[in-house]
């Protein structure tokens, strides 16, 4: 094609916002699928954010925590038309993206339950360094699925059965949530009354791949580990059947057909036979098949689920919602969307990052959070305005840090020599109590957001905020107390802790601070814990 | 195999928020404020606020040692009956001061709460229900705040004093109710340390911050406003306003007569603060006395704790009439379960739910009232057998409400109480 008529081509469809096309990259793709839900409220969709709010976001959406001062700085200063492009491949190419990364599939993996036989530090080292290659989510998972945890080694993978102490139930109902996108909770007991896509067949299916397994020597041991027994079909009635006939099912995934089982010939169904104190090996296992039954291509459910949580992790919200309810009754808000998004994954080989950096490469990531004037209640799953996310524990308490200036007096501690592991050694410590407070008890498949009082007495008065508060070589309020001119403390105030410049209006409400004051230390101190506790830190806006 | 085993513990089969939300319904199913689609009529909230006192005689009471004696029989062991307030009523003598109470207090002796068991124990009594596979029923507490609290009070609506322990918020007892009506539990009586401002923080300080705090907020709110965000600002004011109160948790600050009249023993000072908190408009309180789980030397025991539990008891209800309190606070004496009538070779009492006592007094209570029989040597209910349910019920009209209706997590009806019982209109003023 002629270069003229490419570029006409090119013209003609931003003006019609015409169909995406497969040759443009895939974040010019969502913005068109995007666009084309907006319907008679384009008038309303928000600008484009302004660089200050896309660089808090993308720092804290994709590293974690939020930027420094320089950071802000440089940002804001750098004139090139890319910037935004640059700084999502530099964080995407940080070390801080692994972490935070590490953090989020923790918390959708084993739903802050409590750590039992594969402990945390060395479930964190592998999923940092599953994140640091960035290890492709078809991998990931298959080791999560396969690890039977008796290598040391690979131990740390089995976390996910061995921590649910591979209760039947419990890996059945979580492997369709968090795998599947499917809660098939209610098909335990009978076909979902209110949902026709979940069966209790489909329930069994996946728990059949699993009903041989058990742990060994037994369920209470801290060093358990997976053992398979050669024989056992599940079997099921429903709750609802007056004939109470019972049903089986051979292993499957929901919809899919049985994974063909080799009969083992009579006498040699196991590799290792079992006997008192020995683990038996079955010739045929039925749990080494799950891995691959659950990642495979036919299996469409796997790559769907895991690019709606991407896109609900960025953009506040699933296409399909909630993230764990992918049912013909619930509809996607999105569905060529959420095809295209699944295909493209796929076809880039499960690349988590570069997934992750299409979404924030698009303009609708790059929404501001601000409403247009008359625009009160948007319709969340249209995408008019970025949707304000609750910071999650860990990345509270970090962005609690970077804020307040305790990971520059850190880092500046550490010297010039030293690496981000040495300054997150120092600072991932210090999550505990965050972790504790903001990130207990709430129910991560709630899409609510909670403030409860203990929550909000921990940031008024906790001491886990309060001790960041205090001077100490480097950190904000140290930074504060030496600068003299009040319109520069409001400047280095505003851009340390809520990363963008003060309005006129707040550079009058630090300078009457300041004027009024009898002790000025405990006055800076005031001032940078009203802003760690203001919505504007507590949401990534 | 069993058909089916229910290990669905948690409350999706029927009731969390999100769990029929394949009803067709879309992702946002429109509730109203706290997941209630049919809010409680809001006449019955304006209602004078009414208060919940559970005393939880922990590890099971015995029956015979309190409210239902069988004196010189097989079970009733070495202690005798003593005259009541009440002509014809008669309780063990080792509450002697409670006996003189009697004509606030009404009496259930005919409970069977089918269980032997501790930890099934609690829960059944405290929820009304037998424990069911796929829900689980929040706890009484959770249930009065929701229905009682008015949004007046900022003190949390559900406080649990227990003998001795760690402090802290989220008790898991609200279920679908949701954290907001969740227990704060007060090891010792102690508040958790995050409710008081830090000695280094002045009063003026922490105004001033949190009306710099305040200010951001409000301009943030002007262009981005969300329920999250809103929630989250509207939090500090209700944190604001418990601070304030924080003395109500400072028992020191009553007289010493006063402390003189509940016992200076930790019953006796957590019963004083019960008072306290109800006074502050606290909607239940729940305080636990410990030990009764005699399976050795059943009488010493008692003796020692009831003279322990009865000083406090009768103070408590003496105060609470005192301050025109009684008539709108409703206190009930329970426990996870009774104990055997039999007298085992220890001179212990083994674990019993077959036919038991529960004592209550207060607001919307028949004062002097007996309700229900056991059989001459206690081991069975020969009249008007009542079930947690009933009391349930009871506890909930008693108070007011209207117990036969439901909650609505997520659309779906969860009825409040058992709707397979009512409640003991004989008991009831």
């Amino acid at each position: 094609m002629p270069e003229f008529s490419r570029s006409l081509a090119a013209v003609a469809l931003l003006a019609l916002a015409g169909p995406a096309r497969p040759a443009d990259p895939l974040h010019a793709r969502i913005d068109k699928h995007i666009a084309a839900g907006y319907g008679a409220n384009a008038k309303q969709v928000a600008p484009r954010s302004g660089d200050d709010e896309f660089l808090r976001r993308a720092y804290l959406d994709l590293i974690g925590t939020t930027p420094t001062v320089a950071e802000l700085n440089e940002f804001l200063a750098d004139s090139a038309k890319d910037k935004r492009a640059k700084l999502v491949d530099k964080l995407l190419a940080s070390p801080g993206h692994a972490r935070r990364m590490a953090w989020h599939f923790d918390v959708m993996l084993m739903e802050r339950g409590a750590d039992a036989k594969v402990p945390r530090a060395a479930w964190e080292a592998y999923l940092l360094a599953a994140f640091t290659e960035n290890k492709p989510y078809d991998v990931l998972v298959r080791e999560l699925l396969s690890a039977d945890g008796a290598d040391p080694k690979t131990r740390p993978a089995a976390k996910f059965f061995l921590d649910r102490n591979l209760e039947p139930h419990a890996v059945t109902k979580d492997i369709g949530r968090i795998f599947l996108g499917r809660n098939m909770q209610c098909a335990q007991c009978h076909d979902h009354p209110t949902i026709d896509d979940y069966k209790q067949a489909d329930y069994y299916g996946i728990q059949a791949f699993l009903n041989r397994s058990f742990l060994f020597p037994n369920a209470n041991a801290p060093a358990a580990v997976i053992a398979e027994k050669a024989e056992g079909d599940v079997s099921f009635m429903s709750v609802f059947d007056k004939n109470k006939k019972l049903n089986s099912t051979a292993p499957r995934m929901p919809g899919g057909k049985p994974v063909e089982e080799p009969k083992a010939e009579k006498g040699k169904e196991y590799k290792v036979a079992p006997a008192k104190d020995v683990k038996p090996v079955p010739t045929h296992s039925r749990r080494e098949r799950l891995a691959g039954a659950v990642t495979s291509t036919e299996n469409k459910a796997f790559a769907r689920n895991i690019v709606n949580r991407m896109w609900a992790m960025m953009m506040g919200r699933g296409i399909v919602h909630p993230v764990d309810l992918d049912h013909g009754n619930n509809p996607p808000s999105h569905p060529e969307l959420l095809n295209e998004l699944a295909a493209e994954f796929v076809a880039h080989k499960y690349d988590l990052r570069w997934l992750v950096r299409e979404i924030a490469l698009s303009d609708s990531y790059q929404r501001s959070s601000e409403s247009r004037p008359g625009l009160d209640d948007p319709s969340a799953d249209r995408y008019l305005v970025a949707i304000m996310k609750p910071l999650t524990a860990e990345q509270f308490a970090y962005a609690a840090m970077q804020a307040t200036g305790h990971t520059d007096a850190e880092r500046a501690a550490l010297g010039a020599k030293g690496t981000e592991q040495q300054l997150d050694a120092l600072l991932a410590p210090r999550m505990g109590p965050f972790r504790g407070m903001l990130g207990r008890g709430v129910d991560p498949t709630a899409d609510a957001f909670t403030a409860t009082l203990d929550q909000t007495l921990f940031v008024k008065y906790g001491s886990a905020v309060r001790t960041l508060l205090t001077p100490r070589a480097g950190n904000l309020t140290d930074r504060l107390n030496k600068i003299t001119n009040p319109d520069a403390v409001a400047d280095e105030l505003f851009a340390a802790v809520l990363s963008r410049r003060p309005t006129a209006d707040e550079r009058k409400d630090v300078a009457d601070a300041l004027k009024t004051t009898t002790d000025r230390g405990k006055t800076i101190n005031e001032l940078v814990w009203a802003l760690v506790a203001s919505a504007e830190f507590r949401f990534n806006h | 195999m069993l058909p089916c085993n229910y290990a669905c513990n948690t409350a999706d089969h029927a009731t969390t928020r999100r769990a029929f939300l394949g009803a067709g319904l879309g992702a946002t199913a429109a509730l109203g404020a706290d997941g209630f689609a049919n809010p409680v009529h809001a006449a019955e909230l304006k209602k004078a606020q009414k208060r919940v006192l559970v005393i939880f005689l922990e590890g099971g009471v015995s029956q015979l040692e309190t409210w239902d004696p069988k004196p010189n029989t097989d079970t009733g062991g070495p202690f005798k009956s003593i005259a009541t307030s009440v002509p014809g009523t008669r309780v063990c003598e080792l509450l002697p001061l409670a006996a003189k109470q009697m004509h606030r207090i009404a009496l259930v002796r005919s409970l069977n709460s089918q269980t032997d068991d501790h930890g099934v124990g609690h829960n059944v009594m405290l929820t009304g229900r037998k424990m069911e596979p796929g829900i689980v029923y929040p706890h009484l507490g959770a249930v009065a705040a929701r229905l009682l609290n008015s949004n007046a009070n900022a003190l949390p609506g559900h406080i649990r004093i227990v003998p001795k322990g760690g402090s802290g918020f989220n008790g898991a007892d609200a279920t679908f109710l949701g954290p907001k009506f969740a227990s704060v539990g007060l090891g010792d009586g102690k508040p958790p340390a995050d409710l008081f401002r830090p000695a280094n923080l002045t009063p003026t300080e922490d105004e001033q911050r949190d009306a710099f705090r305040k200010r951001l907020d409000e301009r943030f709110a002007k262009s981005r406003k969300s329920a999250a965000t809103d929630a989250y600002t509207e939090s500090f004011t209700q944190a604001e306003r418990v601070v304030k109160q924080a003395e109500v948790f400072d028992i020191s600050k009553e007289p010493e007569k006063v402390a003189d009249k509940y016992g200076r023993h930790d019953f006796g000072r957590h019963m004083l603060l019960a008072r306290r908190l109800l006074e502050a408009g606290v909607t239940y309180v729940k305080v636990s006395h410990s030990n009764y789980d005699t399976h050795h030397e059943n009488f010493d025991f008692h003796i020692e704790q009831l003279a322990e539990f009865d000083k406090p008891f009768s103070a408590l209800l003496d105060d609470l009439a005192d301050r025109g309190m009684l008539d709108s606070t409703l206190v009930v004496v329970m426990s996870e379960m009774g104990r055997t009538p039999k007298i085992n070779d220890r001179y212990g009492r083994d674990h019993w739910g077959r036919a038991w006592s529960v004592a209550l007094a207060g607001a919307g209570i028949k004062g002097g009232a007996v309700v229900g029989k056991t059989n001459a040597t206690g081991t069975a209910v020969t009249g008007r057998e009542v079930w947690t349910g009933h009391l349930f019920h009871t506890y909930l009209q008693a108070v007011g409400l209207d117990s036969t209706k439901n909650f609505y997590p997520n659309e779906r009806p969860v009825p409040i109480a058992d709707p397979k019982t009512a409640a003991i209109s004989e008991v009831l003023a």
